[in-house]
């Protein structure tokens, strides 16, 4: 158990910044994840983490330690790898038993702590399979025993279920959180997956061009989410546009005010979640606090449990809906007309510009 | 000021294993290999007599009429022998491509045996067939029937193109292998017959391959000594020109011989330029999504394909063969007297077992380092992105271009100094075998290295491993079937060495292949036959163990 300490840290590869100022601080014991789109540095910060390569500036600690600059091999960190990288011509054991000989620890001891771990990873009656004759799930359960047997200061994964299917990839995600939690360890985990990020982690940082957006929990992060790529890329959103209107913010796709809102010198923009939006097919009496979008369905598909779907407004912006699936909508044809109806208490108001920033105060009051 | 003291001071730290090997590996690079390249290029711009700076030897080179004429036969014959070598080559690959073949492994092994067997042992098989007292030249003298000699420039050109012909086969089979069918079928579809077809796509499709073959053997072909020497009688090309200018100019500044030796080396280059310049913008990589089909043929055309198969490797084979059987005649002394007999094995018992036996030690010496320094250096190659590892991967081209008179005479001027003498000892033998075959080694490791995930090493390091170790516990045993095929190859041509070798020998330090040169010029053919198949034959235990170890197996050879 540690925690971990990261302050100005960059990293270019030629011209290309892959990391620009990374600074973050990471609890002894949290389960720590780097969310984020492909390319966006993740892979960049855990092997800087791990020492394959040195940062250009900055610094990393490792309860107080600073580590930035020794050799890979001394930094005592573990990492479970997107390959697995099971070494093919050891078995199991002795796979996990690789970093326990490294530190000259009595055969005996590496004995007792290769069952412990392999039995922790419920791989026990496979300690003397050799890594072909293992699936990619039972490998990966190598390559975590492998990493957390030399009990390390911190454990960093990068993308390790990516390689699996589906259902595999879901029973795994609990099984590793279980064992994590079981440890207490420190952990930095990679995924492109929100999916996973929110279901494993106590805290997540999304990350876009090498540039930290938001560090936070899953819950506040999906609830508040920092900026317009945060808020699109976690869980998605639909952005409507916003004029202000005596110090209102007025929604034109609805005819509509969302209420007051603090002044402010940037255009702005209303978000609004999928899952949030309901479709309405005849005329309905229209509730307090919701507003009414008219529109037109351009696609829907079922996909099992929800369905999907796209439409346009009338004032021509795009729209995306996630609802349970309902008879009457599926059977519409493209082209139908609708309104889509939604809270003011559930949009979300962020600059309309670069950054993209949420409105601290969002809507004053409703 | 104090940030750049202090980012010196972290990447001073960050220094490891690899840093070490790097900077040996580019001293050694250098002193072995720059070192005596570059003292042959300075003594070819130095008078051999007085030693004033001067372009008289290029300028004679190219106005004497005996150099001159060297010149021309060099680039005729080893534009005829490719030419010859790629018109057999190519119909061959792609017949057992394309072609249901019967005993297809058997062809392959068999042009492998041809490109692994020593080279100057055709030129002389060919002697014992067609030559002036040839056995076949005497079959057809008793009808009264004339046969064509064998000596002079058709000879010599006979000789490459069936001594070289396996490259172009070998590369060509495996680029046709390698050709997605659906090429094949949209040119069908878009309504080309099968001609069209070949000519129009497959035959642009693999051109890289076939290309890359062909250089290959005109390379060769320019740098070849034994067979213009033994079959030339007159006909001279730049290597036999070089030799004796060394061999005369001996004790003396080999100025000549130096010259020659590196307008043959400029030749290649300037051979391997053009055809990278050719080749630059026909790079087609495709996935293998539809592998190539193996069709039947039948009637005439099946038995056509056939015997052209055969009959091209048989023939290939054929000196081989006749060495093998000449090494089993009665001989007395130099004579063959009838019948069978192993006199001429004794005879290598009794005079040359020391050329057994330094051919071996020399090889395998050579070997050792060679393994070492392969795995290390592909290490480089494959895993350090800098600009050291990208010279060293460069310069691994280097002993490929340039003849073994070239290296064995810039080793004599390089390492016969007024301090130390290494010229008549094994050591510079050994020396220049390990660079010379080094990058034998060093295609395979990397080969295999290149299949192996970085994150393997990478887990070592992460789990306590400092760089060695993890190169050592988890590199080296998973490169293993790849380092020991770059070994194989590597003592394979090194045993078979014979125009460096014949320049850096003495009487201590003779070798096989120049006892079996030796024995052929002084007419001892059965010493020359018994000691070219215990050659042949130690040759051949190496290939039959590369093909068990290498997954690719005929790939392995070129
Ligand atoms: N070895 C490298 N050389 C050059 N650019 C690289 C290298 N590795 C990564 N990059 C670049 O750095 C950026 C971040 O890459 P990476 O950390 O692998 O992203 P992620 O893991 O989030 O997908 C990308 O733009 C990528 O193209
Ligand atoms: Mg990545």
């Amino acid at each position: 158990m540690a925690s971990v300490e990261i302050v100005g840290l960059k990293k270019l590869y030629g011209n290309v910044v892959a990391l620009s100022d990374i600074t973050l601080t990471i609890e002894s014991g949290a389960f720590f994840t780097l969310l984020g789109p492909s390319g966006c540095g993740k892979t960049t910060l855990l092997r800087t983490i791990a020492g394959f390569h040195f940062q250009d500036a900055g610094t990393i600690h490792i309860d107080g330690k600073s580590i930035e600059n020794a050799p890979a091999h001394k930094r005592g960190v573990g990492m479970v790898f997107q390959d697995y990288a099971v070494f093919p011509h050891l078995s199991v054991s002795d796979n996990v038993a690789f970093g326990l000989k490294q530190r000259k620890i009595s055969a005996v001891d590496i004995k007792s702590r290769v069952a412990d771990v392999l039995e922790a990873v419920q791989l026990s009656e496979f300690a003397e399979r050799m890594p072909h004759e293992l699936s990619g799930g039972q490998q990966q359960r190598v390559g975590l025993a492998r990493a957390i047997v030399i009990n390390p200061t911190v454990l960093l994964m990068d993308e390790p279920l990516s390689n699996l299917d589906a259902k595999l990839r879901v029973d795994l995600r609990a099984e590793l959180r279980r064992i994590q939690q079981d440890l207490g360890m420190t952990t930095v985990y990679v995924t492109h997956d929100q999916e996973e990020a929110l279901a494993m982690s106590d805290v997540v940082c999304v990350l876009h061009d090498g540039i930290i957006q938001q560090a936070a929990s899953p819950l506040e992060l999906y609830n508040q989410p920092a900026n317009k790529f945060v808020a699109s890329f976690v869980g998605g959103n639909n952005f409507l546009k916003v004029v202000l209107k005596d110090a209102e913010a007025y929604l034109p796709s609805a005819e509509a005010s969302l209420g007051p809102v603090s002044a402010t010198q940037t255009p702005i923009v209303a978000a609004v979640r999928p899952e949030n939006i309901s479709i309405v097919l005849g005329e309905e009496k229209l509730k307090k606090g919701n507003v009414s979008v008219p529109g037109a369905i351009n696609q829907i598909s079922f996909i099992g449990r929800e369905m999907e779907v796209h439409a346009t407004t009338d004032t021509g912006e795009t729209l995306k809906i996630i609802a349970r699936p309902d008879v009457d909508v599926l059977e519409l044809k493209a082209g139908a007309r609708v309104k889509f109806i939604f809270a003011k208490a559930d949009v979300i108001l962020f600059e309309d510009n670069e950054n993209g920033l949420r409105l601290e105060d969002g809507l004053r009051s409703s | 000021m104090s940030v750049s003291v202090s980012n010196t001071l972290s990447s001073l730290r960050r220094m490891d294993f690899w840093t070490l090997v790097t900077i040996a590996t580019v001293v050694i690079l250098f002193v072995l290999l720059i070192l005596p390249i570059f003292s042959v290029f300075l003594v070819s711009f130095f008078d051999g007599k007085t030693g004033e700076l001067t372009l008289d030897n290029y300028i004679r080179l190219f106005t004497k009429n005996y150099y001159i004429s060297g010149f021309k036969n060099t680039i005729f014959v080893g534009f005829m022998g490719t030419l010859g070598a790629t018109l057999i080559g190519v119909p061959l690959a792609f017949f057992t491509a394309r072609f249901r073949i019967r005993g297809k492994a058997l062809i392959s092994t068999m042009a492998i045996l041809v490109l692994v067997a020593p080279p100057f042992i055709g030129a002389y098989a060919w002697i014992m067939m067609f030559g002036s007292n040839g056995f076949i030249t005497n079959f057809f003298a008793s009808f009264g029937i004339i046969t064509p000699t064998i000596y002079g420039a058709h000879g010599v050109i006979l000789v490459f193109t069936l001594k070289f012909f396996p490259f172009v086969f070998l590369m060509t089979q495996t680029a046709l292998n390698a050709v997605n069918k659906s090429f094949e079928d949209a040119a069908e579809n878009l309504g080309c017959n099968v001609w069209q077809r070949f000519f129009k796509i497959t035959l642009p499709l693999v051109f890289p391959a076939i290309s890359t073959g062909a250089i290959i053997c005109f390379v060769l072909s320019i740098a070849d000594f034994g067979t213009p020497a033994i079959l030339g009688r007159g006909f001279r090309t730049l290597s036999t020109i070089a030799y004796s200018a060394y061999t005369s100019e001996l004790g003396g500044t080999p100025t000549m011989a130096v010259t020659i030796s590196l307008v043959m080396m400029g030749i290649s280059m300037l051979a391997l330029l053009a055809q990278r310049h050719i080749l630059a913008k026909r790079r087609y990589a495709s996935s293998l999504t539809n592998p190539p089909v193996v069709k039947q043929l039948h009637g005439w055309r099946n038995i056509g394909v056939h015997v052209f198969c055969y009959a091209v490797v048989f023939v290939a084979m054929a000196p081989t063969l006749v060495v093998v059987y000449t090494s089993f005649l009665k001989t007395s002394g130099p004579v063959f007297i009838g019948g069978f007999g192993l006199q001429s094995y004794t005879r290598v018992m009794s005079d040359a077992p020391e050329a057994i036996l330094n051919s071996f030690m020399f090889a395998f010496i050579a070997v050792m380092f060679i393994a070492i320094f392969s795995s290390l250096i592909s290490y480089l190659i494959v895993r350090r992105d800098n600009a050291f590892s990208g010279g060293i991967d460069l310069m691994m081209m280097v002993p490929y271009l340039v003849p073994g008179i070239v290296m064995a005479i810039g080793f004599v001027t390089t390492f016969r100094t007024g301090w130390f003498d290494l010229t008549g000892t094994a050591t510079i033998i050994i020396m220049i075998y390990f660079i010379r075959r080094l990058p034998y080694g060093v295609r395979s490791t990397t080969t295999a290295l290149r299949q192996i995930k970085p994150s393997m090493e990478e887990a070592a390091v992460n789990l306590g491993a400092n760089p060695l170790k993890a190169f050592v516990q988890v590199t080296l045993p998973l490169i293993l079937p790849g380092l020991i095929v770059g070994s194989l190859m590597s003592f394979i041509t090194a045993i078979n060495e014979l125009s460096s070798t014949l320049i850096l020998y003495t009487a201590g330090t003779v070798t096989m292949p120049v006892k079996i040169y030796i024995s052929v010029l002084d007419g001892e053919f059965g010493l020359a036959a018994a000691l070219s198949t215990i050659l042949l034959f130690s040759t051949g235990i190496c290939v039959y163990v590369v093909f068990r170890f290498s997954e690719n197996k005929e790939s392995s050879f070129i």
